[in-house]
């Protein structure tokens, strides 16, 4: 009983900092992302009526662009986690993994959602299935679907983790593909807008937009953060209930 | 006024989508943690 105890013991403190700071950056994160959406309605200024079909519902490009990022962000994090484990076997890995897994998804769909209702309003439709970054994106986002909930459907384990590893290594060439598609075959989703050889965004929109990609990058990290420290909690709960089984506690 | 509708539907999709997600993990980790917890308290219980 002692012995387990002291092994329970080691493994029980669990960082009130991660907490801590996870949650400061979600509530932060959330903070900017309520002020990007007043500026972004009430002061950035619209756009020109007869550049777009629906100018009004541009402005939900505040929100997508970051998310679009926010996601991006996450899947890279994915595959830093994916590696680390795949290759050294690392725990932190495969927390990193399981906590970016589930952001990407979060924030995948959150860009899918936006986009799709902004196409219904400008171009008339909610998806083009020639757009290459449309369709790589949401190639991405069902790879996070994959992820999470085939994680959920499968007992934890070196296999289970080596596979879920190797999708995010794989998936993880989408994100240039993806980043670079609007450069390279635009078809309907518009080319990129800050810093291009063609001009950049206005100054205001561009300071909303950057405000907004500093709020949504701190979700993501703050939301990766309480993931990484919720999947070590669920080890450890798995863990002390196995010591408890074998001590007959 | 359809383009209003457009951007109000988006919007309120993604505060929802991010409020449900942050309500779910900070929960999941509240209720880990109140787990975690009780066990810790019940093994010092029997240990006593």
């Amino acid at each position: 009983m002692g012995n387990s105890c002291r092994q329970i013991g080691i493994v029980l403190p669990l960082g009130g900092i991660m907490r801590d700071l996870g949650t400061l950056l979600i509530m932060s994160g959330f903070a900017g992302a309520g002020l990007t959406l007043w500026l972004g309605l009430a002061w950035a200024p619209s756009v020109s009526i007869d550049a777009f079909e629906a100018p009004i519902s541009q402005k939900i490009f505040y929100w997508h662009v970051p998310s679009a990022w926010a996601a991006m962000i996450a899947f890279t994090l994915l595959f830093i986690g994916s590696l680390a484990w795949f290759i050294k076997r690392k725990e932190w890995g495969w927390n990193l993994h399981v906590a970016s897994s589930e952001a990407s998804l979060a924030f995948g769909l959150m860009a899918v959602w936006s986009g799709c209702i902004w196409g219904a309003a400008e171009w008339g439709v909610p998806w083009d299935w020639t757009d290459i970054r449309l369709n790589t994106f949401a190639l991405l986002t069902l790879l996070a679907i994959f992820l999470v909930l085939g994680r959920k459907s499968q007992p934890d384990g070196i296999e289970t983790r080596d596979t879920f590893a190797t999708f995010g290594i794989y998936g993880f060439v989408l994100v240039p593909i993806t980043y670079l598609a609007t450069r390279f075959w635009q078809i309907r989703h518009p080319g990129p807008v800050v810093a291009t050889s063609e001009g950049s965004l206005n100054s205001d929109m561009g300071m909303v937009l950057a405000l907004g990609a500093i709020s949504f990058t701190m979700l993501v990290i703050g939301h990766t953060i309480c993931g990484i420290r919720l999947t070590k909690m669920e080890s450890r709960l798995i863990e002390i209930q196995d010591i408890m089984d074998k001590e007959g506690i | 006024m359809a383009d209003t509708i457009y951007l109000a539907v988006a919007y309120l999709g993604m505060l929802t989508g991010l409020a449900i997600w942050t309500w779910t993990v900070l929960s999941r980790s509240k209720n880990l943690e109140a787990r975690l917890d009780a066990i810790e308290a019940s093994l010092n219980n029997s240990e006593e």
